[in-house]
């Protein structure tokens, strides 16, 4: 899944490091989740957006942006 | 924008992050002090003379070990009080798996039985047997249960995933060694050689999750 995590914590200038601590988690869980080789629980995607303040959607993207379910 | 959430959490750029030369060092001068009183015993044994009890050695360094890592931790308290309490709990969870793991292994390998102490299945005396059982039983026990509750997201994923690869390390040779021993083509079924594959298969996995 293709996330914005990199740029937006960028854009504040934190080191992964920063960031896990404000997120209460370790580097390695925001690393692994910034090169898109783990996908957060929701409850972490959540802890994220409100971070950020922004929703979860504008954060991750699972390559169906804009395609809605046709029944 | 910054929110409550991130309002509420210290500045980690106001606190300044000690050197991890230290622990190391104190874990390596911990393992070097118990492995000389290791040594100790086997050249006394060697030599015919009485040995310290097996348990002396490992005891003395992990006290000493602990004293020099209470101070690091009094040295760096600021640092270490930045600290979310989930983070405290999970290293105090590792560092007490580790010592305990430590003791075992000190206390097997400063047997009578010599440097393969480790391994071997030579005889133990029952306070030594039942010490360590108890240990293993009751200290793993608390140390995992403050692990589970203070692990995170990614980590509890990559154990998952080590548990699962160490189950299969034990499932899958286990009744292929039974049923050839019974055809009389290999030894009794052993324990411990399935153990240790078990917690080889875990451990590759887990790290692999967790660092790659």
């Amino acid at each position: 899944m293709n996330n914005q995590l990199k740029v937006l914590r960028a854009m504040r200038n934190w080191s992964q490091a920063e960031l896990a601590d404000r997120l209460d988690v370790s580097r390695q869980a925001v690393n692994a989740i910034e090169t898109g080789k783990y996908d957060p629980s929701l409850p972490l995607a959540f802890k994220l957006a409100r971070l950020f303040g922004m929703r979860i959607e504008e954060i991750f993207d699972d390559g169906h942006e804009g395609r809605h379910d046709e029944h | 924008m910054v929110t409550k959430d991130a309002m509420m959490n210290i500045d980690p750029k106001s606190q300044r992050r000690p050197s991890m030369w230290a622990p190391v060092l104190i874990g390596l001068g911990t393992a070097a002090l118990a492995g000389g009183f290791a040594g100790y015993n086997q050249a006394a044994v060697e030599h015919g003379d009485a040995a310290l009890a097996p348990w002396v050695g490992p005891l003395v360094a992990i006290a000493i070990g602990g004293i020099a890592l209470a101070l690091y931790v009094r040295r760096h308290a600021d640092w270490f009080r930045s600290w979310s309490p989930r983070k405290r709990l999970y290293w105090i969870s590792l560092t007490l798996s580790g010592a305990l793991g430590f003791v075992a292994a000190m206390v097997m390998q400063s047997g009578p039985q010599g440097s393969d102490g480790l391994f071997s299945n030579a005889a133990m005396t029952p306070t030594v047997a039942i010490a360590l059982s108890a240990m293993s039983v009751i200290g793993l026990a608390i140390a995992l249960v403050l692990y589970h509750r203070t692990v995170d997201d990614h980590e509890r994923h990559a154990y998952h995933l080590g548990a699962l690869a160490g189950f299969y390390a034990f499932v899958f040779p286990c009744p292929v060694w039974w049923v050839l021993w019974r055809a009389d083509l290999a030894p009794p079924v052993e324990a411990m050689p399935l153990f240790g594959l078990s917690l080889v298969a875990n451990m590759i996995v887990y790290f692999w999750f967790k660092f790659r």
